[in-house]
């Protein structure tokens, strides 16, 4: 390490420090408070220069450990060993993860709140998974994703409180819908690739929800629609006192009446929802239209000239993907019991491509990873209410600086014919 | 030797430039037909026309089978590949580069593999009828794999191949929707001679082992004169020339169309 470059670094960290001064001056410096009558700035500038300076020393920091130039940093000694252990044990991790998944309700240290957050975790997986199909693997940057979302969820909870038809019932319909949905999305983006499918997606994103909430007569706009059903366990419903000829789950089961049978049940719910979105992506990524849909991602006029239907092709792809996102979608209905349009905005989407990308495009392992970290990360900074979408932005930071292909990257043939030397 | 291919009077404009002027040439099959001409001159337009990427302006291309004649015009995008089995390379290698060699091939199988797999059902049940034709479907890769020596790294990334094997590899997957017409844009572009003595080899093989004609744009004369049956050469769009690959040699058209008139 040269004089020079002690140098060099410290006139960089110095003006990252500028940045983080124009940047942290009027967010953190100026704060409006409330005294008396009207708005008074108090500054905080103590703040400010705090910020400021932790900014100055972190980029000195990673300067000097990136101007030593040698391989084996702290940062890629770190994350060389994570890949390791991801790429060599993807299978014993994905078993030992389902393993847990299944024990995770009754471990001592389970309560109603893990069992909300891990429920959390799980849809966004679920969601993950679904938007693997058409972004990872199709290679169709869809940036409206929670229509689909909005549409299964909206779709159970018309047909659910309307007929009053079973969990079981509804669900297969609502994902049909949001297949159809998918379809009608299609359509007009056939043609369109890269940035522009991504601005129509977002579009029809946008166009959902807006009929949500102005379609008062269907959906009850803004107000949503309250009352959805609860599922049962295979018709006995979790209710401290059942109607009349009901039986409900803990006095068929003699157990004490508890909140937890439902939360538990929903986590199971959720978790064999997830499990078998993945097997079948799994499954369809080895058939034929599995690896058409790969080969329209890598190149769609070689797809054309050996006559691939690119139409079809797109089209299962969104349909497929559209469907999980309904399943998903009803989940949320019956859990919540309440929908309304606020559940489905775009930051939705966001999350979910975010949770595809940094993952690892078309990594099913990387789904799981990119979830626990960008949904637990938030949550775990639930306290700092709104400075907790910070947390976030850092998470994605942290993986796109460390690993920028996503956490798991690798991609494993759909067929070899040589079988697997490792 | 039967006549495989005909185009009669193909004409094709973009605004007010004409890239190809009343063309009209016929392919036999077994055969290798060469289209050569100086760059601009409209070669890869006419494969372009005749693979559905475009669509003519005016004229007719014809492919004949035993007992009846198909208009490509009729065809477009996919369709060309899909019913009219015409299968095309590219000038700049266009495989699937993060898919294994092996699965190339077998996207070149889409069509039978998918009705094979009942649409993605029968696949899903994993039925004993569909993993029989997936191995089919492997053995013909296999087969075309072992022909331009690549078994070996049936299971690597294409794109991790060498740019001559990439090129070689481009062509067996065409060749793997066993095409009626095979057409190869400047398949030797980049190759060093022992590549290209590889290649001639390959075409030799497929022109005389399969019931394929063979249309070739290529710059690289020694390809050309070594295995073309028949040349047709193109200038500014208008065939000046057609012949055998010694008469073409000889010609004083064509010689003035590359290298000039004297003044």
């Amino acid at each position: 390490m040269e004089k020079k470059d002690i140098i060099q670094s410290f006139k960089d960290s110095l003006f990252t420090g500028l940045i983080a001064l124009a940047l942290f001056g009027p967010i953190v410096g100026l704060r409006t408070a409330s005294k008396g009558e009207g708005l008074f700035i108090t500054p905080q500038w103590g703040v400010v220069f705090l910020l400021v300076g932790l900014c100055i020393l972190g980029r000195f920091l990673i300067n000097l450990n990136s101007a030593r130039k040698t391989e084996i940093t702290f940062f890629s000694k770190f994350t060389s060993k994570f890949s390791a252990i991801t790429e060599d044990k993807a299978k014993h991790f994905a078993i030992t993860a389902i393993l847990f998944a299944v024990v995770f309700p009754f471990l001592p240290f389970t309560d109603r709140y893990f069992m909300d957050v891990a429920i959390m975790i799980l849809t966004y997986i679920m969601l993950g998974w679904g938007l693997n199909i058409v972004v990872g693997l199709a290679g169709l940057l869809d940036l409206g994703y929670v229509a689909f979302y909005a549409v299964g969820a909206y779709s159970y909870a018309l047909i659910a409180t309307t007929f009053g038809w079973s969990f079981w019932i509804c669900l297969p319909l609502a994902g049909v819908f949001a297949a159809f949905f998918g379809i009608l999305l299609g359509f007009p983006v056939l043609r369109l690739r890269g940035d522009y499918l991504a601005i129509v997606t977002l579009g029809f994103g946008e166009i959902i929800r807006i009929i949500l909430i102005n379609w008062y007569e269907v959906t009850n706009g803004p107000d949503g629609i309250t009352g959805i059903p609860r599922p049962s366990f295979f018709g006995l419903p979790f209710k401290r006192s059942p109607d009349e000829g009901e039986t409900s789950f803990h006095l068929f089961f003699n157990l004490e009446y508890s909140t937890m049978h439902r939360i538990i049940f929903l986590y199971y719910l959720i978790l064999v929802l997830a499990l078998i979105t993945n097997y079948f992506t799994l499954k369809i990524r080895k058939l034929p239209v599995g690896r058409a849909w790969e080969a329209l991602r890598e190149d769609e006029i070689a797809c054309k000239s050996l006559g691939v239907n690119p139409t079809n092709t797109k089209l299962t792809a969104f349909a497929i993907g559209a469907m999980f996102g309904g399943f998903a979608g009803s989940f949320f209905a019956t859990r919540q019991a309440f929908i309304s349009p606020e559940s489905f905005t775009f930051i939705e989407s966001a999350i979910i491509v975010a949770i595809v990308v940094l993952g690892g495009m078309g990594s099913q392992t990387g789904v799981v990873l990119a979830s626990i970290f960008l949904i637990g990360i938030t949550e775990m900074f639930r306290d700092l209410e709104q400075y907790r979408m910070i947390a976030f932005g850092g998470a994605m930071v942290l993986i796109m600086v460390f690993k920028p292909k996503g956490i798991l990257a690798n991609r494993k043939p759909t067929i070899l014919m040589h079988g697997d030397k490792k | 030797m039967s006549n495989l291919l005909s185009v009669e009077n193909l004409t094709m404009k973009f605004g007010g430039l004409t890239a190809i002027d009343d063309l009209s040439f016929d392919a036999k099959n077994n055969q290798i037909t060469s289209i050569i001409g100086p760059n601009g001159a409209g070669k890869t337009t006419v494969f372009n026309c005749l693979t559905g990427f475009y669509k003519p302006t005016d004229g007719q291309m014809f492919l004949h089978r035993e007992d009846s004649k198909i208009s490509l015009r009729k065809y477009t995008d996919f369709k060309i590949a899909y019913v009219a089995k015409v299968a095309r390379t590219f000038q700049n290698i266009r495989l699937f580069p993060v898919m294994s060699v092996l699965e190339n091939l077998l996207v070149a199988q889409h069509n039978e593999l998918m009705i094979a797999s009942g649409y993605s059902l029968f696949g899903l049940l994993n039925l004993k009828s569909y993993r029989d034709k997936e191995q089919l479907a492997v053995d013909k890769a296999k087969y075309w794999l072992d022909i331009i020596g690549l078994t070996h790294r049936a299971d690597d990334n294409a794109g991790d191949l060498p740019y001559g094997d990439q090129r070689k590899l481009e062509i067996v997957r065409a060749m793997c929707i066993e095409p009626r017409l095979l057409c190869l844009d400047e398949p030797a572009a980049g190759l060093n001679p022992k590549e290209s003595a590889e290649l001639n080899k390959l075409l030799k093989f497929i022109k005389t082992e399969k019931q394929t004609g063979i249309l070739l744009i290529e710059h690289d004369m020694s390809v050309v004169m070594g295995i073309s049956d028949h040349v047709v050469v193109l200038n500014y769009g208008k065939k000046i020339f057609e012949g055998t690959a010694d008469q073409t040699k000889n010609s004083k058209e064509v010689i003035e169309a590359y290298l000039g008139v004297d003044e």
